[in-house]
């Protein structure tokens, strides 16, 4: 493939595009499991650091890019509670305050917590 | 038939756009995982719309957007926003940037394609791939 052509190119009109998409994110949730596991690692990690005082910029920055596709991801897989709180950490992390930072745990806490039937 | 051309840089969100957009359309879809490689696309595949997301790695998408508006090939080309919800002073600095429109993620997959066509003003014939049945008279 070279620079130039797409990646993908389709057009298929589907008779039952529900079931189809739906077929689609079950599939999708499997395959992105291990990368979600390790997003939420990430900010349980961003978190303890927030917690203690020691949250460097550069992990702020990417708990916030992370927390950020995971609140418009995990609404896309039905799991609106856990996209609604990933929002809120994108919120703190993007405009930090030393209160808002030790909301963390308990965010992340409890978005480990909406998605753990599912990991 | 409609071609359009989805850029972002992740890779669940590429394909359940794509999929989305061919199964309830029936458009032909052109797909890019970096705001460099989307132009290219674009410059070579000329397509109906944009649909691009905000925040990806190295030149986010309202960069890319600007790139795109200072290429005579593509100018043109209308473009669209995929974005997290945001506050309120960043959903004011997308639309300002001069883009066609602004969606929200996490989007339904079985309605995107309307959002795209009312957006645009595109016709229900735009949304499948019969032809045409409008009278010319």
């Amino acid at each position: 493939m070279t620079e130039n052509q797409p990646e993908h190119q389709t057009n298929n009109l589907s008779e039952d595009p529900g079931k189809e998409i739906d077929s689609l994110l079950a599939d999708l949730w499997q395959r992105h499991l291990p990368t979600l596991r390790e997003r939420l690692d990430l900010l349980e990690r961003t978190a303890t650091e927030a917690a203690t005082g020691t949250l460097e910029e550069s992990t702020r920055a990417e708990g916030q890019s992370i927390a950020h596709k995971l609140s418009g991801n995990l609404g896309m897989f039905s799991h609106n509670k856990a996209g609604d709180l990933a929002s809120q950490i994108e919120h703190i992390l993007k405009t930090p305050t030393p209160e808002t930072l030790l909301l963390l745990a308990g965010l992340t806490r409890t978005l480990r917590e909406a998605l753990t039937n599912h990991l | 038939m409609r071609r359009i051309l989805i850029i972002d840089d992740e890779d669940d969100i590429r394909e359940v756009a794509a999929l989305s957009l061919e199964a309830t359309a029936g458009w032909e879809i052109l797909t890019a995982n970096s705001g460099a490689k989307g132009i290219e696309v674009a410059v070579a595949q000329q397509p109906d719309a944009i649909l691009m997301d905000v925040m990806m790695p190295e030149v986010d998408g309202p960069t890319t957007f600007r790139h795109m508006q200072q290429n005579p090939a593509i100018a043109n080309i209308p473009v669209l926003l995929l974005t997290a919800k945001v506050q309120g002073v960043d959903q004011r600095r997308f639309a300002g940037l001069g883009v066609a429109a602004v969606l929200f993620k996490p989007f339904d997959p079985l309605t995107l394609a309307d959002q795209i066509s009312e957006v645009l003003g595109w016709s229900k014939n735009d949304h499948s791939n019969q032809p045409s049945s409008e009278p010319t008279d």
